[in-house]
């Protein structure tokens, strides 16, 4: 990897204040537990001149309950520190699921949950610093015609990666917002506007964060009365492996019939993939093997696999199946 | 360059190195602590797993500018301090890995017998599948991680101070080796077995 | 065969004292503390450090090379290219088509083309990046079919003017007759993918140029002999020159058994800049370079009657080569050669073509050449099995060959322990009482093989022995075992520690070992085809005996009795008969010394001649074979196509076994490694010839949580030319891992998957088209 300046920030404020104000410059960048930033960098797929290290910043670690049941997460907490929490897996199983789920017991002492949301595409042609695909600036996505078993199934065009995150899918599903701050002062944004398809933003990025633009926080609103959840991820090896696809449901029930669930699909899509239309079909409907079927039909119905991932349709399928019948059946 | 004060193995330790030194770089060739090792320098392998105020991180994911503050472990640092100076003093889990056949190249297994001991200080009596789950960062080609498991439960068994059964793999072994005494048709081996590596 | 190459089987003093019982490895505790020096562990003053410039093209002509600007970086020190080694080697010294750095052509995305030395690795790397190389492309091979039919550009030069790299037909008796005359015939086609090593430890090698300008080389090599050979003819030095060392190695399975590229720059660098120099490679250019498993596309006939009894087989194999030849014309014999056991069938005919193609260079992978058709093979007898209605263990006994036979290609088996290897997985598996009534998506399968214990093919035509040993005696009681052979982890250099200890009753701390340092070690071969514990180990045995000879003798006299009184045992040597007469070894050491001067003994091991009376009779020719049966169950998710391999049964005869917890560590590793590339692993390069993956992330080998249960049995057929009756267990136990995975499945879904690997999509496509398969025939029209 490149050498660079290290800049050491005693706040968010002096943090963003280091941080170019467009795009287009990649000059720094921010380092929280580098276990993503620095695969990169050993690619020379970023070589930034200053990478900026948040470890310095107090108080970014860590979570609080607050008083309305709601989950702050300090964009700085460890997976390893929310998989073991066992009031968070009481409150939000999905969340400590899928915090579990990811790469190996030492990843998750490092990383982030700001990193993690973060994080870049695991598309091999957006890995290997020989390719110059759109993702990096190029003029061809070569998973469409290339290798593509681990790519989108849905919402693919012009850039057909897969967003990687295991908590972004559980986040979305959980409601989730996220604080950001920029030298223009806070915003927050839900976890599912956060993140944008390469047809509707810039397909550089993931995310809607602007250059000078820092996560700091993660809101998780307090469970509502009889809520479940369960995150699944299928890996082709139980240790390591990104997701070949993942799902993410939250739902409440009503006597025997589904009161009202959010569906949200990982590793199927550019984004976490929320099936707004398939969660309205199924609210109010009765508990059962027909409601099962109708969740796995109509979430996958506008898939269209490139020529090597059609397996994922019946593989996301069976696991929607399986997440609904664990929280109902 | 940059000056980095490090708390390596019990020790204050000075040095200086690039910027984007990784914490393994730093130790292998700045401080001359080899025993941490690079598989694959990316964070896919575990070899170079060191542990970080206890927990078990990757040196080769861990800029040396963020271990500054911690207290770092390596192998180097994990057998205690010889009782006698005729015999070499190992941490149980060197111990058992020595005796369990776990070591066969070896360059595995400072960082796996790491990932094992930041498992054992936080749970002394895991079961199977938590040594697997806690062994899973790291990838080791030559045992099909058999006589590894095996090992840590052997360590685990002999901290606890449980004589029988001491190395599962011993009575597995000799056991089936009985079988073969049994079978026609077969010169007949040694079935007696003592423990592994008894004092001869 | 010679009177210092058979042992006998038993123990040198009654009862074995160490051997067959289990042992601490002599470096066991150096590992466990971490403190092992690998060669990246070695420094040097002066150090500089080297990187290599890879050809980004699949197949190109080098129109020029312009380093100037490179060399004029500061820091750098040393830049070399093809020019400056330009002869070209080959481990088989029969097919030399590489060189240390392209000539005029590259052959592969990753194929080096320079290399520089500067003062610390990113000043190398910025170096790289000034080097200026012109190419004119030329059209890139990327299966071996495109090679096959296409002969311009020709990947290499050869009198024929095409892509073959080696081509091998043999026809053992009236195959044709045989399929004519028999009731039942299976006919299939089978593929196996390409697969790598992955050792953890990358290759590295560093070099030093002393005073004298001696050479010295410290290398990741699993073959420290022929890369003494190869340096001094690409360096045109003089052998005498030349020191080549192994430290220790972190792995290699085959990986580590050619010359390397990086070996002839480091020494090439260190001669031109007169300073020690180290190249690392990167887990990416260990993925270029490779020589793993072959693709293979293999059809397969084979005859039988109706009793089961194999009448014929007949194997038609396309070998993807990729860049260069490696050890490809044995892989090419052994893709046919080993297949004739563990069963008996009297008629065999192959005929198997490898080709080159632009990618990463294939080579010896643990099981080198006869994993592939064993999996086709076992598989087809599984189909047969089902086409009987036969129990499938019990087919493969029915044609089990047995001890003292002769296979239909003219190779001598001695022991045999196959049968009780069935016999063994059926019991332990409970196969008898369980097969047929798992639940639903569970199956059970079984697979057997055979494997060489060496071959008396030495690589370079000579007559001198294939291992060798020396023993030097320190008064002390210290006896130093100098080795030439190289320990890869598997515990070699432990194995003449029991030997010798064993034979001259010492205890182990009494041994050092001195191993794979051509400086202070006789000539060993090296570790590959599983001959290092046959042919060392009689080695051991073989010196071991001279020394004890001088000892007992020199006790006898002294104590004034007959030498069959003198035992020598736990580091004493007493008198059977008188209890009060006894010594340390180290007083023994000091008599026979007095009576004999300086001790010492060499020992040496050469095979027999063997192998059928024809060309490439040798091939796969081994003094001894090993065999195994696995049985594995595994359950299938009909939902995602995941396989859980739930156990895996593998019973591997390895003869004596030396040290039993070193032999189980074998068969886990192989039965480990075997599943894992059939299910998680694989090496391929996208249509640009550009490696898809050249990581341990997107190559993914199988970790804790992936790996089966797996129980090793041990069986011993002692072999009577073995040390001890002792043969391989490296190599054989992978083998019928997959085969046995494959048949499970069927077992288990009633899917037969003749392609590897067995992902997820295979699975879950081959259940779709078995549904709809059975649909259709359920359909009222198709109804019978």
């Amino acid at each position: 990897m490149k050498n660079f300046e290290m800049a050491l920030p005693n706040s968010v404020d002096e943090a963003v204040g280091l941080l170019p104000k467009t795009l287009s410059d990649d000059r720094a960048r921010l380092l929280a537990g580098g276990q993503d930033l620095l695969t990169e960098m050993k690619e020379y797929l970023v070589e930034p001149d200053l990478v900026v290290n948040l470890k310095s910043i107090p108080d970014l670690d860590g979570v609080v309950w607050a008083s309305d049941g709601s989950l702050e997460i300090g964009a700085l907490t460890t997976l390893a520190s929310l998989e073991k929490d066992a009031s968070i897996a009481a409150a939000f199983p999905a969340l400590v699921q899928a915090a579990a789920s990811i790469a190996s017991p030492q990843i998750r002492s490092a990383a982030t949950v700001g990193g993690n949301l973060n994080q870049r595409p695991r598309c091999w042609y957006y890995r290997s610093e020989d390719y110059p695909c759109l993702k990096k600036g190029g003029t061809e996505c070569f998973s469409y015609y290339g290798k593509n078993r681990y790519n989108a199934i849905l919402g693919g065009g012009p850039s057909y990666i897969v967003h990687p995150s295991d908590l972004a899918p559980a986040l979305v599903a959980l409601g989730a917002e996220v604080q950001l701050i920029s030298p223009r002062g806070e915003r927050v944004l839900t976890l599912e506007e956060f993140f944008v398809l390469p047809s509707e933003g810039d397909v550089l990025r993931e995310t809607r964060l602007a250059a000078d633009e820092v996560l700091t926080r993660i809101r998780v609103p307090a469970p509502a009365a009889g809520q479940r959840s369960i995150y699944l991820k299928f890996k082709e090896r139980d240790a390591y492996d990104f997701a070949l696809a993942a799902v993410a449901l939250v739902l409440q029930t009503d006597g025997d019939k589904l009161a009202s669930c959010r569906l949200v699909l990982g590793a199927v899509a550019p984004v976490p993939w929320r099936c707004t239309r398939t969660e309205r079909k199924l609210a109010g409907r009765p508990l059962g093997e027909e409601l099962v079927a109708l969740a796995a039909q109509d979430a996958l119905a506008d898939a269209e696999p490139l020529s090597e991932n059609g397996y994922k349709v019946p593989l996301t399928q069976g696991l929607i199946a399986e997440a609904f019948e664990a929280l109902t059946i | 360059m940059r000056v980095l004060q490090l708390q390596v193995n019990g020790d204050t330790l000075e040095t200086a190195a690039p910027v984007h030194w990784t914490l393994l770089e730093v130790l292998r060739y700045r401080l001359g602590l080899v025993g941490s090792k690079q598989g694959c320098d990316k964070g896919d392998c575990g070899a170079c797993t060191v542990l970080l105020d206890g927990k078990p991180v990757l040196s080769c994911l861990t800029l040396a500018a963020n271990a500054v503050g911690h207290e770092v472990t390596t192998i180097e640092g994990l057998a205690p301090k010889p009782e006698t100076t005729s015999e070499p003093a190992l941490d149980p889990i060197q111990r058992a890995f020595d005796d369990c056949g776990a070591l066969q190249c070896g360059f595995c297994q400072p960082g796996m017998m790491l990932s094992a001991r930041a498992l054992l200080n936080t749970n002394a009596h895991p079961t199977r599948k938590e040594i697997q789950q806690a062994l899973s960062g790291n990838l080791c080609r030559c045992t099909g991680y058999t006589q590894i498991v095996q090992a840590v439960e052997t360590a685990v068994a002999r901290v606890s101070g449980k004589t029988e059964p001491d190395c599962a793999w011993v009575a597995e072994l000799a056991r089936d080796r009985a079988q073969i005494d049994s079978a026609p048709n077969e010169a007949s081996p040694s079935s007696t077995t003592p423990g592994p590596g008894a004092p001869s | 065969m010679s009177a210092r190459d058979q042992h006998g089987l038993a123990a040198p003093h009654g009862e074995f004292q160490i051997i067959g019982k289990p042992q601490r490895k002599i470096d066991g505790a150096t590992k466990a503390r971490g403190s092992a020096l690998y060669t990246d562990d070695l420094c040097l003053p002066g150090m500089l450090h080297a990187k290599t410039l890879r050809s980004p093209h699949a197949h190109a002509r080098i129109l020029s090379i312009d380093t100037s600007a490179a060399q004029a970086l500061p820091g750098v020190h040393g830049v070399i290219t093809g020019q400056d080694m330009p002869t070209p080697y080959g481990v088989i010294p029969w097919t030399p088509d590489e060189t240390a750095l392209a000539v005029d052509k590259v052959r592969f995305i990753g194929d080096e083309v320079a290399a520089v030395a500067a003062v610390d690795e990113d000043t190398a790397l910025c170096a790289l990046d000034l080097i200026h190389v012109e190419y004119e492309l030329l059209h890139s091979y990327q299966s071996p079919q495109d090679a096959l039919e296409r002969n311009e550009p020709a990947i290499h030069k050869n009198k024929r003017g095409d892509n073959v790299s080696k081509r091998v037909q043999l026809d053992f008796g009236e195959v044709d007759k045989a399929f004519e005359t028999s009731p039942v015939v299976i006919e299939g086609d089978y593929s196996f993918h390409g697969s790598t090593h992955a050792a953890i430890e990358p290759h590295c090698a560093l070099a030093q140029v002393d005073g004298n300008g001696l050479l010295t080389l410290w290398s990741a090599t699993q073959i420290t002999h022929y890369v003494h050979r190869a340096l001094a003819s690409v360096l045109d030095l003089a052998p005498h020159r030349i020191r080549v060392i192994q430290p220790a190695i972190g792995g290699a399975f085959g990986g580590k058994s050619d010359p390397f590229s990086l070996e002839f720059c480091v020494a090439k660098l260190a001669q031109i800049t007169g300073r020690p120099v180290k190249m690392l490679w990167n887990r990416e250019e260990v993925f270029y370079a490779h020589r793993g498993r072959h693709p293979m596309d293999m059809h397969y006939r084979t005859a039988a009657d109706e009793s089961g009894r194999i009448q014929s087989v007949d194997a038609k194999i396309l070998i993807d080569g990729g860049s260069y030849s490696s050890f490809g014309l044995v892989t090419t014999y052994y893709s046919g050669q080993l297949l004739t056991g563990p069963y008996d069938f009297p008629t065999y005919r192959f005929d198997s073509t490898r080709v080159f193609t632009n990618k990463p260079p294939c080579g010896p992978k643990r099981g080198h050449g006869s994993v592939q058709p064993r999996f086709a093979f076992e598989v087809q007898l599984d189909e047969l099995a089902v086409q009987l209605g036969m129990d499938p263990i019990e087919l493969r006994r029915r044609n089990s060959i047995g001890p003292q036979t002769m296979t239909v290609n003219g190779q001598r088996i001695t022991s045999c322990g196959f049968d009780e290897c069935l016999e063994k997985v059926e019991r332990a598996s409970d196969w008898k009482s369980r097969r047929g009534k798992l639940e639903q998506g569970r199956g059970l399968g079984v697979a057997g093989s055979m494997y060489i214990s060496g071959t008396n093919y030495a690589v370079y035509p000579n007559d001198m022995p294939q291992a060798g040993i020396q023993l030097k005696v320190d008064r002390s009681g210290v006896v130093t075992v100098f080795s030439g052979a190289n320990d890869i982890g598997q515990g070699s250099n432990s194995m003449v520690a029991y030997v010798v200890a064993e034979e001259l009753g010492l205890t182990l701390d009494m041994l050092r070992v001195v191993a794979a340092d051509t400086d202070l070690c006789p000539v060993d071969l090296g570790a590959y085809s599983s001959r290092v514990t046959f042919m060392v180990g009689n080695a051991a045995i073989d010196a071991s005996r001279k020394l004890r000879k001088l000892v007992v003798s020199s006790l006898a006299e002294h104590w004034e009795i007959e030498e069959r009184r003198v035992r020598l045992v736990g580091g004493e040597a007493l008198d059977l008969e008188d209890p009060t007469r006894h010594m340390t070894m180290a007083e023994a050491f000091q008599i026979a010394e007095v009576k004999h001067d300086t001790l010492g003994a060499t020992g040496s091991y050469n095979t027999p001649t063997l192998g059928g009376d024809y060309r490439g009779g040798s091939i796969g020719a081994s003094p001894a074979y090993s065999f195994s049966a696995h049985v594995v169950e595994v359950a299938v998710d009909e939902e995602t196509g995941h396989l859980d391999v739930r156990e895996v049964w593998c019973a591997h005869d390895c003869g004596k076994a030396l040290n039993p917890t070193l032999v189980a560590g074998q068969i886990e590793g192989s039965v480990y490694m075997g599943i894992a590339e059939a299910i998680y692993e694989n090496h391929q390069t996208n249509r640009f010839g550009l490696h898809a993956g050249p990581s341990l992330l997107d190559y993914s080998m199988a970790t804790t949580l992936d790996t089966p249960e797996i129980k090793a049995l041990i069986v011993e057929s002692l072999d009577p030319e073995g040390p001890y009756g002792a043969k391989e267990a490296g190599e054989g136990p992978l083998h019928s891992a997959i085969p046995a995975l494959s048949n499970a499945i069927f077992d288990a879904v009633g899917i037969r998957l003749r392609h590897l690997p067995f992902t997820p999509e295979v699975v879950l496509r081959a259940l779709r088209e078995k549904r709809e398969a059975e649909r259709q025939t359920a359909s009222p029209g198709n109804n019978p």
